[in-house]
């Protein structure tokens, strides 16, 4: 019952709003409430299943929402997404409330979004880590394999065991981007360094991500990238207990998790991309379209290496300085597949 | 060598959350409670350890609380299907939905930020080692406690007969009620393995499906403490093949259903007879 009556009111919606849609095309476009003084900005979130205090992804997501909240006086919401079930009612409910504008955080729920963003077409929407062709949904993606091209390098020149290892979440085009961006990244520097890949199968199964980091460290890799969520906290924690062992992070800062053992973080400034659409929603225009941000950008990145320099070493750190600026220059293209991985030569700068 | 040590080392730390919760689920369905809130066990074994070892800072303090955590909330299920009639699957999903939710607001309140608890006292690997054997102890000592004592005799009655049980002049709900409590506390103590065993911290979703890959392990093993251990040892032992084995050429994923399609071909008759208490599940 209560579908029939929501189909017939979108479609009424639909029909209404096609036509506000195109006087406004007419009109020069975004002239939003959000336009005026006096409206208070409203944003909301939807995360993906890790949730928030991943200490990574969503929680970079829910910084930029901050940011706009301390800059803007917005008022923020999140829906946390339990399974990939709770994607379109969270995306329905903060559709049906107040909304200036509304991110959908994660890849994961992109035909969810599709759903949601044409039964309410009056409505802004943005999605991370997905292209979306909606129009009214502004998509935002990552060149991870460019930052963690880096990462690579990075193990690649300070391993001692010449094996490095790659923990993912769960496989998917996206985690590949940085699984072979950082594959990419080793082979540039030592063709001979050995890349053990796992994936978890999961975003928030800690226990697991501990026994994969086990199983890696104990085979004799020194480094390993995590890029696993939740699941992610477990393999630091294999990490710290053990000498000789160490990690990079991913997507927000987590050198601090365990100070002088995350060598670095490949950081994902969701934030910053999540901050710059509300901003751009407060000064009254609704971004559309697709942007995709790399090294070029400052969408991707190492941290500054704030508890290991002198780990590291300053010639290492001036190469990676290097190697930023050849694939910036587009010297160096990361590859961003597995084929595109095995096709990959090493430039030799 | 070293290999194979380290293989049986992983296989036994994957296993043996499965062994509490399936043990668990075992003295459950064997008295006639089809107890599927063993997730929710686990889960809230898992955070009470952890919260009360934060609060503590005693993580056999925390061993103790997330036990009877477990106790409670399956308890809650034992006297909603004994004293007020409610179907015991329908009262399952929702102590599983309670459970998540209340840990999860439970975090937030208790910790300012959502999603994991920061870093407890956990019991350490002297510690992790000593349940994993408690683990195995447990399923012999219920074997044998189900072959040789009248409670045994009791508990089995209670789920084939439960009229035969009043009959004999005990009363078959307060046997539910209370092989719920001693489940839901062995549960509890398998979500403590997670959080304060393996680990130090709890984490929403940590669990991640452990309860319902149980529930097919007690299938597997035809409702008895040495074969329900039995098959979660055999499931860890898949799962940490798996880790081993990724990217080799099976596809992970279906490694990862195979402790279900075993309870499937169990339950089918594929690989001899199983056959479930004849009043599991029939609410009194």
């Amino acid at each position: 019952m209560a579908r029939a009556y929501h189909t017939g009111v979108t479609t009424r919606a639909l029909a209404l709003a096609s036509v506000v849609f195109l006087a406004a095309c007419t009109n020069g476009g975004g002239t939003g409430k959000a336009a005026s003084g006096a409206h208070q900005l409203r944003l909301a979130m939807v995360t993906d299943t890790g949730g928030l205090g991943d200490k990574s992804f969503n929680d970079s997501a829910y910084r930029g929402l901050q940011m706009a909240k301390s800059k803007f006086d917005a008022e923020i919401a999140v829906q946390e997404s339990k399974s990939a079930a709770d994607y379109q009612p969270n995306l329905t409910v903060l559709a049906d409330g107040d909304y200036d504008e509304i991110f959908a955080i994660g890849f994961l729920m992109n035909n969810d979004l599709t759903e949601v963003a044409k039964n309410y077409p009056d409505k802004h929407f943005a999605i991370i880590d997905a292209v979306n062709p909606q129009p009214n949904v502004a998509s935002v993606t990552f060149r991870e394999q460019d930052g963690s091209f880096l990462a690579g390098a990075l193990a690649a020149m300070v391993t001692k065991t010449k094996t490095i290892g790659f923990l993912g979440g769960i496989d998917s085009p996206l985690l590949r981007k940085f699984e072979v961006g950082y594959a990419a990244g080793a082979r540039e520097i030592d063709p001979n360094v050995k890349v053990v890949v796992k994936y978890v199968g999961s975003f928030e199964d800690v226990a697991s991500g501990k026994e994969l980091a086990d199983v890696m460290y104990g085979g004799g890799a020194d480094i390993v990238y995590i890029a696993a969520g939740k699941s992610g906290l477990g393999a630091i924690d294999e990490m710290r207990a053990r000498p000789n062992a160490y990690a990079i992070g991913v997507d927000s800062n987590q050198d601090a998790l365990v100070p002088g053992k995350i060598l670095t973080s490949m950081v994902k400034h969701v934030d910053v991309a999540v901050f710059k659409i509300a901003s751009e929603v407060h000064a009254g225009k609704y971004p559309s379209g697709s942007v995709q941000l790399g090294l070029k950008e400052d969408g991707v990145g190492l941290t500054d290496f704030a508890y290991t320099k002198a780990l590291i070493g300053a010639a290492h750190i001036a190469r990676l300085a290097a190697l930023r600026e050849a694939i910036v220059a587009g010297k160096i293209v990361p590859p961003s597949t597995r084929d595109e991985l095995a096709a990959f030569t090493p430039v030799k700068l | 060598m070293a290999e194979l040590l380290d293989f049986f080392q992983l296989a036994l730390v994957k296993a043996t959350p499965l062994i509490f919760a399936a043990l668990a689920g075992v003295i459950c369905e064997r008295s006639g409670i089809l107890n599927i809130a063993l997730e929710g066990g686990l889960t809230v074994g898992a955070f009470t350890g952890a919260a009360v070892s934060f609060e503590t800072g005693n993580p056999l303090l925390g061993l103790i609380a997330g036990m009877l955590a477990g106790a409670l909330l399956c308890g809650l299920l034992g006297v909603a299907a004994t004293r007020f009639g409610v179907d015991q699957i329908v009262a399952g999903i929702g102590l599983n939905m309670l459970a998540a939710g209340a840990t999860a607001f439970a975090v937030v309140v208790l910790f300012g930020a959502p999603g994991a608890t920061p870093e407890v006292h956990a019991l350490g690997s002297a510690g992790e080692t000593a349940l994993i054997a408690v683990a195995v102890v447990a399923a012999l000592a219920l074997q044998l406690g189900f072959d040789r004592t009248p409670w045994g005799l009791r508990l089995r009655a209670c789920g084939e007969n439960p009229q035969a049980v009043l009959s004999a002049g005990l009363d078959p709900r307060r046997i539910r009620v209370l092989a719920t409590l001693a489940g839901g506390a062995i549960a509890g103590l398998g979500g403590v393995f997670l959080s304060l065993g393996e680990l130090d911290l709890y984490s929403d979703g940590m669990t991640a499906g452990r309860g319902f890959i149980a529930l097919a392990a007690v299938i597997f093993g035809r409702w008895t403490p040495l074969g329900a251990a039995g098959a979660a040892l055999a499931f860890g032992a898949l799962s940490a093949l798996q880790f081993v084995l990724q990217r080799s050429g099976v596809p992970s994923e279906l490694m990862q259903a195979l402790p279900y399609l075993a309870a499937l071909a169990a339950l089918t008759g594929i690989v001899g007879k199983a056959r479930a208490p004849a009043a599991d599940g029939v609410s009194l």
